[in-house]
């Protein structure tokens, strides 16, 4: 319901900036999800999901120049491509847990950083970097969505995919399968959970999603610029997952809307975007201290306690 | 029948299991010793999650060669000492956990499911997040998710450990109707004698990773070298 509303009157009331503003939040909306569901589900802390947002959105670009497919083809390339990062994300996975795993997926969107910054995004240059200096070619949007306010329409339609598809694992057998690893990895073999299967199962996923909003967010912005992808961003993302709560779908709006809307707001009110650091770091001390389940958590709990006093 | 046949498990320079050897016969056999006696080690090897020497099997059927969750898929079921029950998950998708693994069509998984919640008369709690539920709920809901499947071998790690007498009585009924239940050989371990003297037929003794007696439970708490184990007194002061 709430995704239909938004659906039809954000992209309308909206204006240009804040469309473009909007779409890219919607991306990390995606990306967020993703984060989300692996803390809350597994207990993992992946600390590399902007980085792989970056290799979506690279190959999203360099499918985009380099050939004449239509979009979904090319989203669905990013999407498979980072999925199997995702994997390769996990072999360490398989053994570790907790803070050493978060070491390790932080290390590896280091690395991506230093490959983003060196070589660049495509933008229709020659060779496989496919790097040219100033200019850029055109980025092809999808047919159905060529106009910025379409674009922004197409991605909530993909963030409500999405959620169904995360909704979808939760209630079967996957879900259930990450609810006994989450719980101790003892209680999985005991359920005859193959875990190995299974945490592969949960990185790719997250990959996937990661793959779906880079190649999104490079549709949406037509070029991208390695500093959106720092390994940074993903430490930044993480922590704003928390404030907002990792549970369900509110909590991955919050984070994603605290992540990209308020250093906007700030920018167009005229003040330093960089004060919103200090608003994010009071956020992570309340939620730390006094909400386990996030701001989501909080405002979830607020309703029904106001619906049973009525 | 559950047969050990010289499990040895070291842990570096330490021998946590010396050869223990010993032939489960009845439907419902305990596992008692003091603390550090290899109790819960014994069951680790069993399902596999340690590295032993030694032969175990069931019936003809060994389990040697099968990693830990392959164990399950064959038929082994166990719970903790602490309830490994998923928190954020309702008591009905606990059950679903196991089933879900299990090589059975989707409407037998569902009656083994329904099965368990019957058998544990915990329908009731279906439907609620195990985060909800009090210590004794959680032992009902773990010990459901032990019927499912028809097991071959069930353990059970203190299944009465923090409950009181009452609820502790009820669980013990409860696990005397396993056999009939699903035909599974079932091991208990406890430190509530009365209770293993009530449920098991056969129990054997550990201490410091020895056996030092097996047979007939009453034969065995007889015992005077299990009294000196188990109640701290000497063996030659009679």
């Amino acid at each position: 319901m709430l995704a239909l509303l938004v659906f039809i009157f954000i992209p309308v009331l909206a204006g240009g900036q804040w469309v473009k503003i909007f779409i890219s939040t919607g991306c990390f909306i995606l990306a967020a999800a993703g984060v989300a569901f692996m803390y809350a589900r597994l207990g993992m802390v992946s600390l590399g999901q902007i980085a792989l947002m970056g290799i979506g959105g690279w190959v999203m670009l360099r499918m985009n120049h380099a050939f004449d497919l239509p979009f979904e083809i090319n989203l669905a390339v990013a999407g498979a491509v980072t999925l199997v990062f995702g994997w390769l994300l996990a072999m360490p996975a398989l053994k570790m847990r907790g803070l050493y795993l978060a070491l390790i997926t932080l290390m590896a969107a280091g690395g991506l950083e230093v490959i983003f910054s060196t070589f660049r995004f495509p933008n229709g240059g020659e060779g496989f970097w496919g790097v040219m200096p100033s200019v850029a070619d055109p980025f092809r949007r999808p047919t159905l969505a060529s106009s910025d306010a379409d674009y922004l329409r197409y991605i909530i339609l993909a963030i409500v995919v999405g959620f169904l598809i995360i909704e979808l694992h939760m209630r079967t057998a996957p879900g259930r399968a990450w609810a006994m690893i989450r719980r101790s990895e003892a209680a999985a073999y005991a359920s005859g959970v193959n875990v190995v299967y299974y945490k592969a199962w949960a990185f790719g996923l997250a990959g996937f999603l990661a793959g779906i909003s880079g190649g999104l967010l490079a549709g949406g912005l037509g070029l991208l610029d390695p500093a959106t992808f720092r390994a940074s961003e993903s430490i930044m993302l993480f922590a704003l997952m928390i404030v907002g709560g990792s549970r369900g779908w509110l909590g991955v709006l919050i984070a994603a809307a605290l992540y990209r809307i308020v250093p906007a707001l700030f920018n167009d009110w005229g003040i330093d975007a960089d004060i919103s650091l200090i608003i994010f770091g009071a956020a992570l001390l309340h939620a730390i201290i006094t909400a386990p389940n996030g701001l989501s958590g909080q405002l979830i709990d607020l309703f029904s306690k106001e619906s049973k006093r009525t | 029948m559950i047969t050990l046949n010289n499990l040895t498990v070291r842990f570096g320079g330490v021998t946590a299991l010396d050869a223990i050897s010993a032939q489960f016969c009845q439907p419902i056999s305990g596992i008692i010793g003091p603390n550090g006696a290899g109790k819960t080690t014994t069951m680790n090897a069993i399902s596999g999650f340690l590295d032993y020497q030694g032969v175990i099997n069931w019936n003809d059927e060994t389990v040697d060669d099968l990693n830990p969750f392959k164990r399950t898929r064959w038929g082994l079921r166990r719970s903790f000492q602490k309830e490994q029950i998923a928190d954020d998950l309702s008591v009905l998708d606990n059950l679903q956990a196991i089933a879900d693994n299990l090589p059975l069509s989707r409407s037998e998984k569902r009656a083994e499911v329904e099965h368990a919640i019957e058998s544990m008369s915990i329908a009731p709690l279906a439907n609620r997040k195990a985060e909800s539920l009090n210590a004794y709920e959680k032992r009902l809901a773990d010990l459901g998710r032990c019927i499912i499947g028809n097991p071959k071998i069930i353990m059970l790690d203190e299944p009465c450990g923090g409950l009181q007498q009452e609820e502790t009585d009820h669980l013990g009924e409860l696990i005397l109707k396993i056999p009939e239940l699903t035909g599974a050989n079932t091991l208990i371990i406890d430190h509530d004698v009365d209770l293993i003297s009530r449920i098991c037929t056969e129990t054997l003794v550990l201490d410091f990773g020895k056996r030092i007696a097996f047979g007939e439970t009453a034969n065995v708490l007889a015992d005077p070298k299990v009294k000196a184990a188990y109640l701290g007194v000497e063996e030659d002061a009679k």
